[in-house]
């Protein structure tokens, strides 16, 4: 239980208690932004990969037969072994429209898009992922028209997955160093208040003080100054990120996918200032206890 | 489990000191070698001149200090080595009024009063009543919400002797605690000392007022270069015969 009452005057306006305040509202700001961008990347990965996982890109080389220069007779045949395979849910073409406004912004929407060569491109979905059904269809995909092109997509998304995991570790550092800062902000500010309340600790001790007690009422205020800070670095952090939300719905449709944060995201965030009290709260006992128990 | 003794059941002596010898850091000893018994509510004074080693001496017996050698006993306990948890639960039985005060500048005088009583966690309501009836006692009604700093010397001298026997200490243990009030208030405190020996706890006064120590019949540990010397009863012609 907190007692209210106070022995030790620790609420006295001391320069130290204010910076304690100031240093863990940055603290957590940052970590906000830590673990807001950990969710933000693990969001984008998931939906990523989800769109990805399941599906097939075959493409069909253009001129592989030169009595055939649009490769007809190929897509056919392989259209046809896709759609009587088992492991395969549905396959079509991608029309050649879709295919030039994919290149559009390489090759601008001028004549010379239209009279280039286009491969053909069949989007597949699997209806079963295991490696083993993808090579199965590759393989049969192989003999239909050899020289067609299958990409699984996973090439491509174990590259982002390393991206993702990279920028994941950075998060993760980041919580970490500003856990090591909280902590030693709250040993020195401890350590200084200490000093400064030498002589009070002294008559608190003579007349039967315990260790606790006084370790409590230090460990009471740095709860309290870490709250104070934590809290006030999640308001400055809300209109940030909604200013971050902003710019980003300010990018075209398709480069970023829409991602909705998960729920664990917002939770997290409330009990960041909690878990930066809890910290601080538990550094300022063993720090006091520790100091205390070098006396008589 | 009936020959474990209560600690509050305490027979026997409240202090006693064994072949004691103190020492600051590096620097040579206050006294070595020092020895004697402070039975259960007896009264002594404690001479010697200035820098005899009084305050260090009470300072070991109030537990602020380790003796450099020799063995402590508080209450039949042996604190000479204790561990310093067991440190509070002994410190509470004690009462001690500093030379220098050491008043809570933060704080009223009623709560500098009630200090000890809110460490033992007792309840409000008996804090109010002890604390307001004692400082009426002596004298100082008016001043029970003052913070020390604007008192007087005599006034923060009679907080700093509330707060020493407030909780009714076993061991009160004071250090010149008439040396700022005039001689009528000294004796008014004496007596408050006297009553609470009469009630049971053991006394030790810390004075160089020859005048104060001849005044009461008590016996007197005397402290001088290093040896405690125990003496009887001053009598009014010793006064100004420095002893030896
Ligand atoms: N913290 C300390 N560190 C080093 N030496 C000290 C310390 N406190 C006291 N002394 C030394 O110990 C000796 C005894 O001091 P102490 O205060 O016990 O004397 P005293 O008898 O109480 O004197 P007074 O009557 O003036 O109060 C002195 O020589 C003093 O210089
Ligand atoms: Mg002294």
């Amino acid at each position: 239980m907190i007692a209210l009452r106070s022995e030790l005057p620790l609420k006295k306006g001391d320069a130290s208690g204010r910076f304690v305040v100031w240093l863990v509202m940055v603290l957590v700001f940052m970590a906000s932004i830590a673990v807001t961008t950990n969710a933000y990347i693990g969001a984008l990965l998931g939906h990523w990969s989800q769109s990805v996982t399941g599906t097939l890109t075959i493409q069909i080389p253009v001129m592989l037969d030169a009595n055939d220069p649009a490769s007809t007779a190929a897509t056919e045949k392989v259209l046809d072994v896709l759609h009587r395979h088992p492991a395969v849910e549905n396959a079509a073409t991608v029309p050649r429209e879709k295919v030039t406004e994919l290149l559009k912004p390489w090759f601008g929407a001028g004549e010379t898009i239209a009279d280039l060569p286009l491969p053909v491109l069949i989007d597949v979905r699997m209806s079963a992922s295991e490696a083993s059904a993808i090579a199965a269809v590759s393989n049969a995909v192989q003999t239909a028209a050899p020289g067609a092109v299958i990409d699984d997509h996973r090439a491509w998304l174990n590259r982002v997955i390393g991206l993702a995991e990279g920028l994941g570790a950075i998060a993760l550092t980041t919580m970490a160093l500003v856990t090591g800062a909280l902590g030693l902000t709250i040993v020195f500010a401890t350590r200084a208040s200490l000093a400064a309340f030498a002589q009070v600790i002294d008559v608190l001790h003579v007349v039967g003080a315990k260790d606790g007690y006084i370790a409590g009422q230090f460990a009471r205020r740095a709860l309290l100054q870490s709250l104070l800070g934590g809290f006030a670095g999640l308001a400055i952090y809300a209109p940030t990120l909604g200013f971050i939300a902003w710019l980003a719905s300010r990018i075209e449709d398709g480069i970023l996918p829409d991602v909705r944060f998960p729920v664990s995201l917002w939770l997290t965030l409330a009990v960041l200032p909690l878990a930066a009290g809890a910290i601080a709260m538990i550094t300022a006992n063993v720090t006091v206890r520790r100091a205390l128990s070098a006396k008589v | 489990m009936a020959l474990v003794r209560k600690k509050t059941d305490f027979v026997g002596d409240t202090v006693q000191l064994e072949a004691v010898g103190l020492r600051y850091a590096d620097g040579p000893d206050i006294f070595s070698d020092v020895s004697f018994t402070i039975p259960q509510s007896s009264f002594h004074f404690l001479t010697g001149p200035s820098g005899a080693g009084k305050t260090s001496l009470l300072s070991l017996m109030y537990l602020a200090k380790r003796p450099t050698r020799g063995k402590l006993m508080l209450f039949g306990d042996d604190v000479t080595d204790a561990k310093r948890t067991r440190l509070p639960a002994i410190r509470r039985r004690l009462g001690v009024v500093f030379q220098d005060f050491r008043l809570l500048e933060h704080m009223t005088a009623f709560d500098n009063v009630a200090l000890p009583l809110r460490i033992a966690n007792v309840s409000e309501t008996v804090v109010e009543r002890n604390v307001s009836e004692l400082l009426k006692w002596v004298g100082l009604e008016e001043q029970m919400q003052a913070r020390p700093s604007v008192l007087s010397g005599g006034q923060q001298q009679r907080i700093a002797i509330a707060r020493a026997v407030v909780h009714r200490p076993k061991l009160i243990l004071a250090d010149e605690p008439t040396g700022n009030v005039d001689d009528a208030i000294a004796v008014r405190l004496m007596q408050l000392f006297v009553e609470l020996h009469k009630l049971g706890a053991s006394v030790i006064i810390a004075t160089h007022n020859e005048h104060l120590v001849a005044r009461f019949p008590f016996p007197r540990l005397h402290l001088n270069e290093g040896k405690v010397t125990a003496l009887p009863p001053m009598q009014a012609s010793e006064i100004g015969v420095v002893a030896s």
